[in-house]
Formats: C-alpha cells, sequence, structure tokens
C-alpha cells in the first residue's frame, strides 16, 4: 500500500513537471510521454496469499493454476492526471474538483481498483477441478494480485495447487 | 563540518527510524493433534520505490516447505505476508510455517 502511495505520488509530480514545460512541445506529445511512462511501469502488487495443507504422502503431485483477471480503473487518479496535465487553469481547478469529488465517492476500504464485474472470480472452482481429473488437490495457494499500469490494472485471482495424481 | 555530521546523523536517523513492517495478511489452517515436528520457510524480494513486474518470491516460498516435508503431510500452516518499508525501499516477504507430519502418512 505504502509502495502504491509513493509510485502515485512520483506519477502526480511527473504529471506536474510536465505541465510545467512552456509550451514548446504539443499537447499531444505531452499526454504520449506520460502514457508511455505509465504503460512502462507496469507494476506487480501482492495484496493477499493464503496457502492450505500440503498433503504428498498420498502419491506423486502435479501443479495446476487458474488466473482469472478483470480490468481495474481508478476515475479519479485519471481525472488527476488529466488536470496535471492540462494547460489552462480554470481546467486545471475543474478537474481537481472533480478528482475529489470522484475519491470521495469512492472512499472506503478497497483491495486494488475497483472492477466493473463482481462475478468474474466464481468459476474458478470448476476450472480448477478441470485440471485435476483424480479431484484430489491440495496445496491450494490463493493469491490475490494485481498489475498496475497508472490508473488502470488487471485484478488478478490466481490459484496454484497440487493435483494428487 | 558541524552541517556535514547534523545532515548524516539526520539521514541515517530517518533511515532506521521509517523501517517499519506492515502486516498485509495472515492466514491459518486446521491444527494437527501431533505438533512435534514445525517446519518453516520463507522467501522475500527488495523493491526499489515498489517496482516490480511479478511475485514469483511467494512460490520460493511454498517449494521451500515442501521440500521440508518430503512424504509427508503438512497442516496449521500459518501463512504471513508482510511488508517492510525503509526510504523509498520496500521489502515484501511471505513466512510460512506448518507442522509436518510424516506418522500418519
Amino acid at each position: 500500500m505504502r509502495a502504491n502511495k509513493a509510485r502515485l505520488l512520483l506519477f502526480k509530480s511527473i504529471a506536474v513537471k510536465f505541465s510545467e514545460i512552456q509550451i514548446r512541445e504539443s499537447l499531444m506529445l505531452r499526454v504520449l510521454v506520460m502514457s508511455l511512462i505509465l504503460v512502462g511501469s507496469g507494476c506487480a502488487r501482492l495484496d493477499h496469499i493464503q496457502i492450505s495443507d500440503i498433503d504428498q504422502s498420498q502419491g506423486s503431485l502435479k501443479a495446476i493454476s487458474v488466473k482469472i483477471s478483470n480490468t481495474g480503473f481508478n476515475a479519479a487518479e485519471t481525472v488527476a492526471i488529466a488536470g496535471a496535465l492540462a494547460q489552462s487553469d480554470s481546467t486545471k481547478e475543474s478537474l481537481g474538483d472533480l478528482a475529489t469529488l470522484l475519491a470521495l465517492v469512492n472512499m472506503g476500504p478497497t483491495t486494488g481498483n475497483p472492477v466493473y464485474n463482481d462475478h468474474y472470480a466464481e468459476n474458478i472452482l470448476m476450472q480448477l477441478h478441470q485440471q485435476c481429473a483424480s479431484g484430489k488437490i491440495t496445496a491450494i495457494r490463493n493469491v490475490r494480485e494485481g498489475l498496475s499500469y497508472g490508473p488502470v490494472s488487471g485484478e488478478v485471482v490466481r490459484i496454484d495447487a497440487d493435483c494428487i495424481l | 563540518m558541524k552541517k556535514l555530521f547534523v545532515t548524516l546523523t539526520s539521514i541515517i536517523a530517518i533511515s532506521f527510524l521509517s523501517g517499519c513492517v506492515s502486516l498485509d495478511s495472515v492466514s491459518l489452517t486446521q491444527l494437527p493433534e501431533d505438533r512435534d515436528h514445525l517446519v518453516t520457510a520463507s522467501a522475500s524480494d527488495i523493491l526499489f520505490l515498489g517496482f516490480t513486474t511479478q511475485n514469483d518470491f511467494v512460490d520460493e516460498a511454498v517449494e521451500s516447505l515442501k521440500s521440508k516435508c518430503r512424504g509427508g503431510k503438512l497442516t496449521g500452516i500459518l501463512t504471513k505476508h508482510q511488508t517492510t518499508s525503509y526510504v523509498l525501499v520496500f521489502k515484501r516477504e511471505v513466512i510460512a510455517s506448518g507442522y509436518c507430519n510424516t506418522e500418519e502418512a
């Protein structure tokens, strides 16, 4: 969480620096450079890990894995970056207010960015069973992680396990 | 000279004082009756400003735990995921411990 905040601060300061560059460069160039910075700074995040009982006594094991992801989007952060890139002071102010409003609306404890589908991780058990014909699954690792590209992120649920053959 | 000393002392003090741990998640599985043989494994990685593209260090902890109980059954697994923050540097760590029981097998 602290690492995310530190990165966010870095992004904002970069955006502010770009907005201060006097307008020899076009807006398109600034947007392009900012986009490249955000995409190039794709960061993995680990939110939660849980390891279940591991039974190595019943035979050989085969590693199986299921990974499901959905796109997360931080609207407030997007608007804040747009505000930092804006040229006129009135636009900067308006976008700043909008960013504050969006941050207030989405305030509260969250894991990663909000997604628009709350059922995306529901079929994970079925997919896990499809990979294990014997049906005997051990060493289940539940991993909640994400890959962030600035305000957009892949919100991932990953289940690694071992199938007892 | 005095200014340099104060600056260096401040930097060292800030570095040490800001190093603190946050516990991100904890989980525990069912505890066995026989709790004689406790095995522990951990894995970590160190990031600058939190930049990384993978979480592979988690698998190292699991493999290490499995290697300490070959042919046995590991139960009562306590998994901790914690992050230690230093100045601009973060250490992510997964610590797992469990009771190895080879007799049941």
